[in-house]
């Protein structure tokens, strides 16, 4: 007697209608919107370009987590390092000036929310919570265009055969190279000003044990995010560089507008080189190999920017609708994008609650977003780029330079006085701002950084 | 008429992840993500191309642990009609007699017409099997296949072999067991739908030794090879040097090739 095959196989498989909500790209704010979705009772469909989640995510980065542990256990999250120093640095071609900050509280749980990750462990981590809670993750999968019916967005296109699946709701989460939605006409094709290119490395150390933390002054997971501007950073580029340091490894890279990359001769890679080779630079990646190199996007519009989010049968989260604070002293997208995918999904799981799918009906997404800290800041800082741009030679030339200076001359070991010392001190950084009357105008105009 | 087509997959350790033990030099395959044999998709491909010549249906078989569940899916996903597994702990220990013994059996209870395996596995690698199912069943092979041309009306396959110095135009009778050259069959995108379908809401059937009556026919105890024992060998110390320039590059290699 033969065994025979089970007959409840289906043979021409049709997922149309059969789930809720699409979402389009399986990073932190497709994620938190399909989590969300899911934990509400949803049937939601991710689908991913990349072979797993964070597969294809260049971050360099700190990850922001107030939202993320308020959507699932945080505890078995693969961070690297929490977040122990803060450093902003000005660097003109040989000098570094420096302002470190190491509060005792950031030692302590939570840890000021603030952990270095490894983007492609990390978000495969958190797409796998919302799988958990029955969502469904599709990889290798990459969104071509949005399916219309009467006017509605009704379902996606992929690039695979038989492609095309419909469903009432979509969520477009697929970062700052936002084609789909560009396609789509959701949003305008963001101004080369208004777009920064990252590029970054995550380097190792062969030789030893330990570097890390011996370099970085370490123990156990503390970990560090050092923040450099002016020249010696990324040459006379508008943006700044970083360090963050992983478990056994650390990422540094260089973000700078897009557009001072094409026109300027030198290459994000060699803008990288040069700033590893600058001399306070270099000493803390010696020796080391570079194990990943990536390039990447970084929408910095603000306020401005950021588009319609909401649509008939769509809406927009995270770095595909701006939702990126970079000004110098932050960069944070992390914590916005999953903000926005929460608010997206809860808008999402009220209209279907409801049977709606019209753009009116997901208008909870921008109001509680309005209100969110996201927009909150963006709009806070929405002057700061202008104002930088207006002051650039001036903040990223001449002020690192006039504090070098001014170091060099207060500190300086001769046989003259220091009262003369402290006198040359002052002139370089009055120099550099247009005297008393330029030194109150500044402090005026950045106020609001720190206020 | 239609043919039945079925498929050996085999899950195989990642062998990008797969690390060497450094205290006792054996492969650690534990630690090693489980995956679909590289080779097995291009059988797979092999498969969907003579499905699409003589029209039928292809399903894939695994031999293996109840977790090889998730190759058989990745098989649906990528277009196979049905899959089964056959498992069972009596097959623990079993080498490639014992191995195409239970697949010829599969493939007999499947009433196939065609099988099509991979070359030959990433984990063992003895290209045995394939010709090891044929002998079981007494079909005729068609190993190192490079092109594939089914001929319904016929009733034969027709291969174009790999051999040394060029290639030979074989025809077969049905049924026939074909390997799968390696290389030559880039698989297809799996169709959205049937992706979706195969990694998440299907489930093949199990079958078990005693389903096949192979019972006593496999497992350690019949498998006639043993391992005379493993040596691993030290890495030789290669020379290394960094150079600064692109000249004095080109003369450390002038002085190699000298
Ligand atoms: C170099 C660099 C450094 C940064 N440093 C920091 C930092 O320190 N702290 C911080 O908070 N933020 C930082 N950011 C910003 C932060 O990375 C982003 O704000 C954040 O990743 C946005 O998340 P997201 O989910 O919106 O988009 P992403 O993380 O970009 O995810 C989009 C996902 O969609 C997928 N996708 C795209 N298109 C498609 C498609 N058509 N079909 C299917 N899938 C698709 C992608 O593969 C990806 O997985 C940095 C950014 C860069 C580039
Ligand atoms: C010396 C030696 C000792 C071994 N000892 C043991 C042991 O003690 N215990 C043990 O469990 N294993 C053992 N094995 C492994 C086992 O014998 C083989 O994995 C198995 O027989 C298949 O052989 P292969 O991987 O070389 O397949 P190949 O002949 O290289 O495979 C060719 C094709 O056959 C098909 N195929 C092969 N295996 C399967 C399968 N299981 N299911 C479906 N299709 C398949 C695939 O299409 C594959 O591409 C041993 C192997 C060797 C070489």
């Amino acid at each position: 007697m033969s065994p025979e095959l089970e007959s409840d196989t289906v043979a021409d498989p049709n997922y149309d209608d059969e789930f809720d909500a699409i979402v389009v790209g399986a990073g932190l704010a497709g994620s938190a919107a399909a989590l969300t979705m899911a934990n509400r009772g949803l049937e939601v469909l991710m689908i991913e370009r990349g072979s797993s989640p964070g597969a294809k995510n260049v971050f360099g980065g700190v990850l922001y987590t107030p939202t993320i542990r308020e959507l699932t256990d945080f505890e078995n999250a693969p961070v690297e390092r929490y977040v122990a120093e803060r450093r902003f640095s000005m660097l003109t071609e040989n000098d570094e000036t420096a302002f470190s900050l190491r509060p005792g509280e950031w030692h302590e749980e939570p840890h000021n929310d603030s952990y270095t990750v490894l983007r492609g462990e990390f978000d495969e981590w958190f797409a796998e919570q919302a799988v958990e809670e029955g969502a469904t993750l599709l990889t290798s999968t990459t969104v071509t265009g949005l399916l219309r019916e009467d006017g509605r967005i009704a379902g996606v296109e992929t690039d695979r055969p038989d492609g095309t699946i419909r469903a009432p709701y979509v969520v477009l989460a697929e970062g700052g190279n936002s084609l789909v939605s560009e396609g789509a006409n959701l949003k305008a094709t963001e101004t080369r000003e208004n777009v920064a290119v990252g590029v970054k490395e995550v380097l190792e150390f062969p030789e030893r044990d330990g570097v890390i933390e011996d370099r970085f002054r370490l123990t156990d997971d503390a970990g560090v995010s050092y923040h450099y501007f002016g020249e010696g950073a990324v040459g006379d580029a508008f943006g700044g560089g970083f360090i963050y340091t992983n478990d056994d490894t650390v990422s540094v890279g260089v973000a700078y507008r897009i557009e001072d990359a094409a026109t300027h001769d030198q290459s994000p890679e060699e803008t990288l080189n040069a700033f590893k080779s600058h001399p306070a630079v270099a000493p803390l990646v010696r020796n080391a190999r570079t194990v990943e190199y990536s390039a990447k996007t970084i929408p910095e519009g603000g306020a401005d920017s950021i588009p319609d989010l909401v649509h008939d049968g769509a809406a927009i989260v995270g770095d595909a609708a701006g939702l990126v604070l970079n000004n110098g002293v932050h960069l944070e997208g992390t914590n916005m994008a999953v903000e926005s995918g929460y608010h997206a999904g809860n808008a999402i799981a009220r209209a279907a609650e409801n049977g709606r799918v019209g753009a009116e009906a997901l208008q909870v997404y921008p109001e509680a977003l309005e209100e969110s800290f996201v927009v909150q800041n963006l709009e806070h800082y929405k002057w700061m780029m202008d104002a930088v741009e207006e002051d650039r030679d001036l903040l990223f030339e001449d002020l690192p330079r006039a504090f070098a200076d001014a170091g060099t001359e207060y500190f300086r070991i001769d046989r003259t006085p220091k009262e003369s010392h402290a006198k040359n001190a002052k002139r370089a950084v009055l120099d550099a701002v247009g005297g008393w009357t330029g030194a109150a105008k500044l402090a005026l105009r950045y106020r609001k950084v720190v206020t | 008429m239609s043919w039945t087509i079925a498929v050996g997959v085999k899950q195989v350790p990642d062998a990008d992840e797969v690390g060497i033990d450094p205290d006792t030099g054996r492969l650690d395959r534990a630690s090693a993500p489980a995956v679909m044999n590289g080779p097995d998709r291009e059988a797979l491909e092999a498969a969907f191309r003579i499905r699409d010549q003589a029209g039928g249906e292809v399903i894939a078989m695994s031999m293996g642990p109840p977790n090889a569940t998730s190759v058989l899916e990745e098989a649906v996903a990528m277009g196979c009609d049905d899959a089964v597994l056959v498992s069972d702990r009596a097959f623990g220990g079993s080498d490639t007699w014992p191995t195409s013994l239970t697949l010829a059996r599969t493939a007999e209870a499947l009433d196939a017409d065609v099988v099509v395996c991979g070359e030959e596995t990433t984990d063992s690698s003895t290209g045995q099997v394939p010709p090891g199912i044929a002998a079981h069943n007494d079909w005729a092979q068609l190993t190192y296949a490079e092109a594939v041309d089914a001929r319904p009306d016929e009733n034969r396959l027709v291969a174009r072999r790999d051999v040394e110095g060029g290639h030979e135009v074989v025809a077969a009778d049905l049924p026939v067991v074909v390997a799968a050259a390696y290389g030559e069959f880039e698989p297809r995108p799996a169709p959205l739908h049937r992706k979706i379908y195969g990694e998440n809401d299907f489930e093949p059937t199990v079958w078990d030794a005693e389903d096949l009556e192979i019972k006593d026919e496999v497992g350690l105890e019949v498998s006639p090879t043993s391992v005379g024992g493993m040596e691993t060998v030290d890495p030789v110390e290669r020379k290394s040097e960094v150079v600064d320039d692109v000249d004095d590059l080109a003369e450390s290699i002038e002085e190699v090739v000298a």
